[in-house]
């Protein structure tokens, strides 16, 4: 920052330097210019106070290049006018730059106010106007003898190679020609960019485009009237009438950095006011858009616990990517991110508006914050219980279709059995032994069924010795190695002991059904009232919980505990699941 | 041999009573929960108790507290326990450091009464009966460097017999071969795991056992 001021004030000292120089070069220059006294005073207003404000603004808002093009104009200004001046160096180069100050207010308009030109086509319209105000001028000056047109006082024309009167006109005009192209099509754009502009940027834009619309219109009338070779006071002093919303650029723009902090003030003073008393549903909002003049504010709130943003009624949001068309500005209450305003991307122009309200309205958006937050868990509660509720009836299918395709047929298929058997039993003992043979079968297997069933329902060990020999059972049951690297050591209440053994049994089910591991790790241990339940395997990765009903499942089974299941599965990286369920 | 049967549903409990009578069984005591039978076992110093791990009070698995209670008060009385499920860990837990005198079958295994009544008879003689389900879990349970890979199926067999508490002669019968060939494969075995020879059946089992859980 230091390092830009000292430069600035250089700027600023070399801007007076030359304007002392040039005025003086002026009133004491031999060519007798009819209203010299007037573009002494013209030449320093104008180019200082471009110079001044531009240096004003860059000091201030380093990050847009208003500021660097509104110096640039100035000094274009001042060097243009060197053709009033008699030393034929600076005489010459003043008159081959006598019109770049053009190409630099149309420059500085197109990029007003950011100081970056949005669009391709307006960065080529800026190059084509600095060519032909810079170089275009040179045709015309190797040909044009001043003393020619009668101005014996003229300084020497350094370009001057042969005095071609003709030529020198005829490229005048069609300089004159490109001029007025170059002019209508950046009036085109400025009314362009301003019919485009939201009402928050039409405040901002609106003084400086009518007065750089007004300067190029006039122009084009100037440069109509001259091609047409139209004589009289009328053509002469047009030109003077184009210096006046000229000159007013940068006040225009120094009033509009006024206002817009008026503006900051007031709206933050309305702001207080509106949300001081108690607020409905939207209100905050309502205000926080009036307050900013963007009606199409959204709000957002972070979420520290599940990581995410949510809208005012709780329900999950992503705020919109840089480049999408929207901007976003984080509201931050004791260094805490609150809230995000997604907004017009415009907005960034008035940083100090959105950092004032942001700041007036933190509190208020922390008590809505807290709002979203407990609407989130009441949604995601709701959810939850419908979807365990539904997982539940589906295991009670599940269990009802287990049982009647399983032990119950094999149960009536033994009662065939035991009925032939009975029959047979006199006549055919040899068919009745097999018959019970058959039927002993039958029975075994149906009470290995309901084994395994049970089993699947509730396991005994877990109710009768904790979460250790339960989860040690199921490694050893499970179709890969499992190490249970850590253990808990204590039993804890019975619905966690469950949801943690299910946590388990599920991401083992799963490893062993797509994970392709080789082994696969188990830790369980207490912390801050938690219990922790860990499983990695060393598989492909890329487990997805939003699709399945597996994890999703485990995960409303440990929510419903008031605990969080994730899941951290990149692809070839294996898979960790992990459980944090309150135990306390 | 005397025997005290331990089991709360009152019709299985009459049923191996007198499954185990009709084999020349004495059937000294019935009990209908875990404070009964140990004080049934207290009063008949029997040779055997066979015991439901599921059993009042709780219903939870107080007839495996009360058979770690009998094995630690009275080291004399064989414990064989029954369960409607196979859990390994509580296999593991009985035999802790003594497979002698001790069994742990699945329920269903009483209907195969000839099987059942010798595992009862070699519980009482101070061997082991373990259900071959806990067997095959515990051998077929994933190792990283399984050292059970060496084994040659007929090994393994032999390894799972040996696990279940069988003697060499019954081995021999079961898979049809000479108990001289059954000894040479359990030598074989022994070197494979790394395990020094035990000559008493029941010590062999908790050897491998102690091998399997590891």
């Amino acid at each position: 920052m230091i390092g830009l001021r000292r430069a600035l004030w250089a700027i600023g000292i070399a801007a007076v330097l030359v304007t002392i120089v040039e005025t003086d070069l002026i009133a004491t220059a031999d060519f007798h210019h009819p209203e010299r006294g007037l573009w002494v005073a013209l030449n320093a207003v104008i180019g200082l106070s471009f110079v001044g404000v531009g240096l004003f603004a860059w000091y201030r808002r380093p990050d847009t290049r208003v500021g660097t093009l509104m110096v640039a104009t100035g000094f274009a200004w001042l060097v243009g006018n060197f053709g009033l001046t008699d030393p034929p160096l600076l005489f010459t180069l003043g008159s081959l730059l006598n019109n770049l100050f053009v190409a630099c207010a149309i420059h500085l308009l197109l990029a007003f106010p950011s100081g970056r030109l949005s669009s391709r086509g307006d960065r080529n319209l800026v190059i084509v106007a600095y060519v032909v105000t810079t170089l275009g001028f040179l045709p015309p000056l190797l040909a044009a003898d001043p003393t020619y047109i009668g101005c014996t006082d003229c300084p020497q024309n350094l370009l001057l190679v042969e005095s071609n009167p003709s030529f020198a006109t005829t490229a005048v005009d069609i300089l004159a020609v490109l001029g007025v192209i170059i002019l209508a099509a950046a009036l085109g754009r400025l009314i362009g960019r301003w019919r485009a502009a939201t009402p928050p940027m039409r405040r901002v834009i609106t003084p400086v485009f009518v007065a750089g619309g007004t300067l190029m219109a006039i122009l084009i009338v100037a440069l109509m009237l001259s091609l047409l070779r139209v004589e009289g006071s009328v053509a002469e002093n047009i030109f003077y009438a184009a210096l006046i919303p000229f000159g007013l650029v940068p006040f225009l723009f120094l009033a509009g950095l006024a206002r817009a902090r008026m503006i900051v003030g007031g709206a933050v003073t309305e702001l207080v006011a509106r949300i001081g008393g108690p607020l409905g549903g939207g209100e905050l909002r309502d205000a926080l858009a009036r307050a900013l003049n963007d009606p199409s504010l959204e709000l957002a709130y972070w979420l520290p616990e599940s990581e995410c943003h949510v809208d005012p009624e709780g329900r999950k949001m992503e705020p919109p990517a840089p480049g999408s068309g929207r901007a976003t500005s984080y509201v931050t209450l004791d260094g805490e991110r609150v809230a995000v305003l997604v907004h017009d991307p415009l907005l960034l122009d008035e940083p100090e508006l959105i950092e004032a309200v942001g700041a007036a309205a933190a509190l208020a958006l922390e008590k809505e914050r807290l709002e979203a937050e407990l609407r989130a868990k009441i949604g995601e509660l709701r959810e939850s219980r419908a979807r365990l509720l539904s997982i539940e009836l589906a295991e009670r299918g599940r269990l009802e279709r287990d049982l009647h395709d399983g032990a119950q047929q094999r149960l009536v298929s033994l009662a065939l059995d035991l009925r032939l058997a009975r029959g047979a039993v006199r006549e055919q003992p040899e068919q009745a032994e097999r018959l019970l043979d058959g039927a002993a079968k039958e029975l075994e297997h149906a009470l290995g069924e309901l084994r395994e069933l049970a089993r699947g329902i509730h396991p005994a060990v877990l109710s009768d010795r904790g979460l250790d020999p339960a989860l040690e059972a199921l490694a050893r049951r499970a179709p890969l190695p499992v190490e249970i690297s850590a253990r808990l050591g204590e039993r804890v209440a019975k619905p966690v002991e469950l949801a943690a053994y299910f946590v388990v049994s599920e991401a083992l089910t799963n490893i062993a059904k797509y994970a392709h591991a080789s082994r696969a790790v188990v830790r369980v241990g207490r912390e801050n009232g938690r219990v922790i339940v860990e499983v990695a395997d060393d598989g492909v990765g890329g487990a997805d919980p939003s699709r399945g009903t597996g994890l999703r499942g485990l995960a409303d089974r440990v929510s419903a505990l008031g605990g969080r299941l994730d899941v951290d599965s990149g692809t070839g990286s294996g898979t960790t699941v992990i459980a944090r369920i309150p135990c306390e | 041999m005397r025997v005290v049967v331990a089991e709360d549903s009152v019709l299985l409990r009459e049923g191996i009573a007198r499954l185990l009578d009709d084999h020349g069984f004495d059937v000294v005591g019935q009990a209908g929960d875990a404070d009964d039978l140990v004080r049934k076992v207290g009063a008949h110093k029997p040779d055997v108790a066979v015991v439901d791990i599921r059993m009042p009070p709780t219903n939870t698995d107080d007839g495996l507290r009360a058979a770690l209670r009998i094995r630690d008060e009275h080291p004399q009385t064989g414990v064989l326990v029954l369960s409607a499920y196979v859990e390994e860990a509580y296999a593991l837990e009985l035999v802790a450091e003594s497979a002698s005198g001790l069994g742990y079958l699945l329920k269903d295994r009483v209907a195969d009464v000839d099987g059942f009544v010798d595992a009862v008879r070699r519980v009482a003689d101070g061997g082991s009966a373990l259900d071959p389900e806990v067997v095959s879990r515990l051998v077929g349970r994933n190792r990283r460097d399984d050292p059970l890979a060496e084994l040659t199926p007929r090994e393994r067999e032999v390894l799972e017999l040996m696990a279940e508490g069988r003697t060499n002669a019954a081995i021999a019968e079961r898979l049809v071969v000479t108990e001289r060939a059954v000894e040479k494969h359990v030598t074989s075995i022994f070197g494979k795991l790394g395990l020094s020879p035990a000559p008493e059946d029941h010590r062999r089992v908790l050897a491998v056992l102690t091998f399997l859980r590891s």
